[in-house]
This record gives C-alpha cells, structure tokens and sequence, in this order.
C-alpha cells in the first residue's frame, strides 16, 4: 500500500473543504425570556444600549418610545412585550440592551434581555420552525439552528418590523399614561461603550475567523492594536478573514516556521543557567511543521554540548506532525551554526539522524501530558493565543509544574504568561523569555 | 503516540482486512483521545512491549464481530456463525493477531523492536476502557459488516 | 487456503479414480495415512489446519490446547504420531518450551512451528532446538502443504 500518505493527505483536505464551506451564515445571538435568540447580522445595524426613550401614546404598548440616532428618530420596540415574555424589572435609570435592526428602508430599535455574541453557522444547519421550539409565535421565527450545545431561534426582522409598524389598537394602551412631558427626553448612545462595542466585536471575529483568543496572554499588544486600527480604520469592524488576517499581522513571532537565525540561538545559551545533571528536557508542544524543535534542539546542544538533550515535540495536527521527521529547508535559511548537522537529502537539505535522534515527534495532544519528564525549557511561540481561554489556564497548570525551578518559557514575541509572579522576563531583544522562579 | 509508529498501523490494518475479508475497507481520519472510552462490546487486545509498553485494541459491536468472523470462516469453507461463539471468538483473535504481527514487523524495519504479547478478547455490555496517562491513536475502519475501531496507546519507554 | 471467495472444490479418487492420479500429500507410501497431532490455542487455527491436513489424506490424532497438553498427547500417542504441528504463542507453555520436551522425549520427531508474523527470533531459535521448519500466519493452504511435506522427508 505504497499510496497511504496521499490517502491520508486527501482526507485531510476533504475535511477542510467541508469545513471551509459550513461558515456562510452569521447572526447576532441575544436572550429573552432565558432562551437564546439569533437574527441575521445583516439585518443588524449596530448594538446599542437605550435607556430613557420619549414615550409615544397611540402605540401598540410594546413600542417603548422612540429614539434619536444621531440625528434619525427611530421606534424602540420591546421584544419581551411584543411576545408577551415577562420582562425584567429595571431602575429607570438603568439602560436596556438592545440592536438597532435595519431592512432596506426601514430602521427600528429592539430591546433584549442581553445581547450574547456574533455566531457563525451553516445555513444548511438551520432547521424550519415548529411550535414546539419557541415561547414566541411561529411566524416570527425563521428557523431553528443548533450551536456549541445550544439551541437558537432565529428571527425573521422582516416579520419584527411589520409588527413594530402596526397602528395602536387604543382598547390595548395601558390606563396609565405617563405624562409625555415628564419622560421627553432624547437620549444619545452612551459615548463611553463605544470603544468597548468595537473592540467586542473585533474580538469575537478574530476567534471565529482565526481561532485567535484576547486573553491575558496577549492583552497588552490587543489594545495598542485595537487603538492603532481604528485610528486607521476609524473603528471599523473586521467583516472577513482578510480583516482578521491584516490586524492580526502585528502579533506574529519573528522567524516563525523556519530555522532560529545564529542569534537565537545565542539568546538560549545567555538566558540559561548551566543545569545539573547528564540530561536536559525541552518540551515543543504544538511545535507544528517542526521548526521551533528543530531550533530549540540546536540551540540546546550548542549552548550545552556535554549534556544529552532530549526534545519532545508533538502537534494535533497529523499532516504536519507526520511529515516534521523528513522536514526539508530551505538552503538560504540555514544559519552556518546548524552546518554540522545539515545532510543532503534527495528533495534537499535535512537533519542528520544523529541529530534526529534528539527529537521525539508525536501526534498528541500536548495537554494530556501526564507522563512526561520535567522540563528544562518549553518552547511554545504563538501558541497559546490561539488556544481558547480555558486551554489557556490549562497550560498554565501543566506548566507550573512540568517546569523546573530556573527553567525558562519562551513565548512568542507579543506574549506573556497569565501570571507574573511566577515568571521574571529575561532580558532579550530576539526571543521573549521567561524565567520560572526558584 | 510517535508519528513514526502511525503508517505501519494503519497500513497493516487496512492490507490484512482487505486480504482476509475481501472486500471494501475505508479509513476514517485518525484522532487522539485521552478519556476512558466506551467499548462497543466486542474488544480484542494485544499487548505491546520492546521499545514501548503498551496495547492495541480492537473495538467492534457484537454484531460486526459475528459477521466479520463469518466471512473469515466461510471463506475458508467453515460454517458461517450466527452467535459470537468460541470459534468466533477465536476468529476475531486471530483478526487481532494478524494485524498487529504485520505492524510490528513493519516497525522492526523500521528498527523499532516492539513485542506482541498473546491476545485476549472481552464481550460485555457498557464496557469501559481506560488508560490514565497514555494517549490513544484512534483509527475508525468501516466495512460492509460494520465498524472496527483500532485503539492504539503506546507509551515510549524511557 | 488462501483467504478468499474462491473456493477449491475438493474432487475424490471416486470421481476420476484414473486420470491423473497421484497419492495424495497425507498418504505414506503402504497406503496409510500420515498422523499428525495438531497444537494450538486458537479452535480457529486448529480447524483452519485440520481442514487443510484432512482434505489431502492427513489423520488428524489429536489436539491439544497449550505446550502441556501437547507435550503429554505427543507422550500418550508415542510412537503413533508422525509430524506436530506447534503454535509458538500459547498460554501455560508455549511452543518453543514444548518442542524442546518433546525432543528430549523422542529425539527423532518432526515439529513444524507455527507463527504470526513478529515472532522471527522465536522461530530461529526454534529450528535451532530441532523443529523441521516452520509456517507463517496467514495459513495458506499451498504453503502449508509444501512445508508439512517437506517435514517427514
């Protein structure tokens, strides 16, 4: 069966295929009543907060009032009333939370019991209405959609409109009228939440779009990011992954996939205090193609050539993981201090099986590491950023204990780790590294 | 699981069922899972030692199991069998045996000394297996008969 | 027999008792038939080999299901057994240890080892001990006959 890399390779690129084609629909997910909601993004002008709206008589008691949109007077109509869902007791100073919804010709505000996030799904997964699923009549609800465990209901804006339009049945307004005067104020968008608004959203279609996580780890670079994007976007969202691509260009490691040039290698060899013992431990999770262990290994034996070194490497990623054993570079990109063990393979320079032999390659899941040594060093540059939040803390438990004391943490070049008081930053303009505390 | 161990496994299971079973094999993608695992009633083990400690299992219902085993017997001009009895039981084992022998010897020359230890075969309801601390490749087969989970969790030893 | 839907249909001396007639592989020379004694943990590999054996002429004597059993059958049949099929892999004693006892019993029996592929120092060392030669798994009928044969030679 001399045929199963490439079986293997199409399969690969099948599931990707398939992968790729299921995002196509987006909405905007929000709760009423304790259920989750979506409605189309595209029908979603902006999120919004109202609070003090000028209350309208003659109108379905659903309509809150209006509004004014700089400078547009727009109806707010209150979901929870319109489908007779209880709603929440509220300060009248307390905003609501809301969407500004918009068709061709129409715009109209609703308010909600709390706006969740933008969500991203097949529209082949949605599935038609029925009673069952809804607290709301049928006919405002366009389909239902599974997601991450849970079930929304998507609305049909057009439906919310033609609704938001009906004239007042006058036998349906309340006895009590509040005085008109006495609430007719108009009311701007709260200034304060809007970069807050913005940077949500960035934040949420950088996970969606590029598996990328704000947490901690990379906070400090996100908002000097997220100011230098909208100073040159003027705040404008990132609608694609070519957005997410391009603000995301400022937080990519230098010298990622390929080999460490000569001066990393140094940095190792500075940042480390000659550890005891025969054997030093490097753990590469997540090393991907290989390059990261194919440097740290090289660095390690260079900065100590009298101890054995041992890399462990590994990657989820069964393509690439598989092929990091027969890794091929590229002649140019080879720093002179890797010479002695570069050999000439038939499809170009590689490492030499001597070399070879200090790298073990696994396809695992570097969080199940339970039965590993302790480690020297871990090497993981823009890794877990792009891991989510609770694979975050995960980590950082391996961590603290899979490190020895004086062991060092190389992260990538906008990183840190979540919790300084255990690390001291070592001095270095090429590598990020973390020293752990003794 | 060290990437090199990954072809010779998938190979040799997809080779001796073709030859023994005649007909379509088709590999699901491979992954990786740490939890204990639900067997799906039928499980053949085979122990793994040399280089690595270790097992592999073979996962299948107690359906597939019977008809997987009635094709090897009929074949061979046997009785095909309508329950999972000592020669069906047997037969699996041999499946077990045979796939496995033919990995290890693709790791031998590969120059990784691995050993077989003898098969054993469990059939229950809600069986379990769990491994703390060793990884499992997981590599699903699909056959007309139904389908067969190979199970492989090797740890080096250091 | 090799795995496979093709079948061999098995044709008897009754059904073309003279054209191209040739004793069959399990026939000695005066008429009879040659005994073998079958030793292997799995029924499945023990029917496979009977089956195989019975088809060509070949007395099936007896069975056993681990090295110990083999190794007291092979004494209670003595001297009525002519070749032993031994399975290298089998619980309580396997083959290699079996096949040494029975050498030293009777040094001038044929034992033809089975094994899965993996096992190839046990083999050597098994023809090294004394066993006339050895077949791999899977069992193939042609391949299982050629080397039966070339044991009682």
């Amino acid at each position: 069966m001399m045929a199963d890399p490439t079986v293997l390779e199409k399969i690969e690129r099948d599931v990707a295929a398939t992968q790729a084609r299921i995002l196509d629909y987006k909405m905007v997910t929000f709760t009423l009543a304790g259920k989750d909601y979506g409605i189309d993004i595209m029908s979603v002008k902006e999120i919004a907060k109202f609070a003090n709206f000028t209350y309208v008589p003659n109108t379905a008691p659903f309509v809150r009032g209006v509004y004014n949109l700089r400078g547009d007077i727009i109806s707010i109509i209150d979901l929870r009333l319109m489908f007779n869902l209880p709603v929440p007791q509220k300060t009248a100073d307390t905003a609501e939370n809301g969407l500004i919804l918009r068709t061709e010709s129409n715009v109209v505000g609703v308010i909600v019991d709390s706006i969740d996030k933008v969500v991203s799904i097949s529209s082949e997964a949605i599935q038609p209405p029925h009673p069952i699923f809804g607290d709301i009549n049928i006919k405002y609800i366009s389909g239902v959609v599974e997601h991450d465990d849970r079930l929304y209901i998507i609305l049909d804006a057009d439906r919310v409109f033609v609704k938001g339009a009906e004239k007042a049945d006058p036998s349906r307004v309340p006895a009590e009228i509040v005085d008109p005067r006495a609430n007719d104020r108009v009311f701007q968008p709260e200034q304060v939440h809007e970069s807050y608004r913005v940077g949500d959203f960035i934040e949420q279609e950088l996970f969606t779009l590029k598996g990328f996580t704000v947490s901690p780890v990379n906070r400090l670079w996100f908002l000097n990011r997220l100011q230098e994007w909208k100073t040159k976007y003027e705040g404008a969202q990132i609608t694609d992954a070519e957005a997410a691509q391009e603000f995301l260009t400022t937080f990519t490691s230098r010298n990622r996939e390929r080999l460490w040039p000569a001066a990393y290698l140094d940095s190792i060899r500075s940042s480390m205090k000659e550890p005891d013992g025969t054997l030093i431990n490097v753990w590469a999770p997540d090393c991907g193609a290989g390059y990261e262990a194919y440097s740290i290994a090289c660095a390690m034996k260079r900065a100590f050539v009298h101890k054995q070194i041992k890399v462990w490497a590994s990657d989820t990623d069964l393509m690439r993981i598989s092929s990091a054993p027969n890794l091929v570079f590229t002649q140019s990109e080879i720093a002179e201090e890797y010479d002695e063990w570069i050999v000439q393979g038939k499809n170009g320079p590689t490492c030499s099986n001597d070399f070879k032999e200090m790298i073990l390659f696994e396809y695992s899941d570097a969080l199940h590491s339970t039965s590993l040594p302790k480690m020297h060093a871990v090497v993981m540059r823009d890794v877990l950023s792009f891991l989510d939040e609770q694979q975050q803390n995960r980590f950082f438990s391996l961590l603290e204990e899979m490190i020895r004391p004086e062991g060092i943490l190389i992260l990538g070049d906008n990183e840190q780790p979540v919790d300084s008081a255990s690390w001291v930053e070592v001095d270095d303009t090429n590598l990020t590294i973390f020293r752990k505390r003794a | 699981m060290r990437v090199e161990y990954i072809n010779p496994f998938v190979e040799s299971a997809y080779n001796v069922l073709k030859e023994v079973l005649q007909c379509e094999v088709n590999r699901g993608e491979l992954s990786l899972k740490s939890t204990s695992m639900p067997v799906l009633g039928v499980a053949a083990i085979v122990g793994l030692a040399g280089d690595v400690e270790g097992r592999v299992l073979f996962d299948m219902s107690r359906d597939t199991a019977i008809k997987v085993a009635s094709a090897m017997l009929e074949s061979m001009d046997m009785e095909a069998i309508t329950e999972l009895n000592d020669m069906g039981r047997a037969t699996i084992t041999e499946l077990a045996n045979m796939i496995t022998g033919q990995a290890v010897t693709k790791l031998h020359n590969l120059n990784f000394k691995f050993d077989l230890t003898p098969p054993a075969i469990f059939t229950g309801d809600n069986m379990e297996v769990s491994n703390p601390d060793v990884e499992a490749l997981i590599v699903p087969i699909e056959l007309p008969m139904g389908k067969i989970e190979i199970n492989v969790a090797v740890r080096e030893r250091t | 027999m090799r795995f496979g839907k093709e079948r061999k249909i098995m044709k008897t001396k009754q059904d073309f008792p003279t054209i191209n007639e040739r004793p069959a592989a399990g026939q000695k020379p005066d008429g009879s038939a040659y005994r073998v004694l079958v030793v292997d943990d799995s029924v499945f590999v023990t029917k496979q080999i009977s089956q195989i054996l019975s088809s060509e002429g070949f007395e099936i004597v007896g069975t056993a299901e681990n090295g110990e059993v083999g190794v007291e059958k092979y004494q209670e049949l003595y001297p009525n057994v002519d070749l032993v099929t031994m399975d290298i892999t089998m619980p309580k004693m396997d083959g290699v240890s079996a096949l040494e006892k029975i050498i030293e019993f009777d040094s001038n029996a044929k034992i033809v080892m089975i094994s899965a592929l993996g096992k190839q120092d046990l083999v050597k060392k098994s023809l090294l001990i004394g066993a006339k030669n050895y077949i791999v798994k899977p069992l193939d009928r042609k391949k299982v006959l050629e080397r039966i044969v070339l044991s009682l030679q």
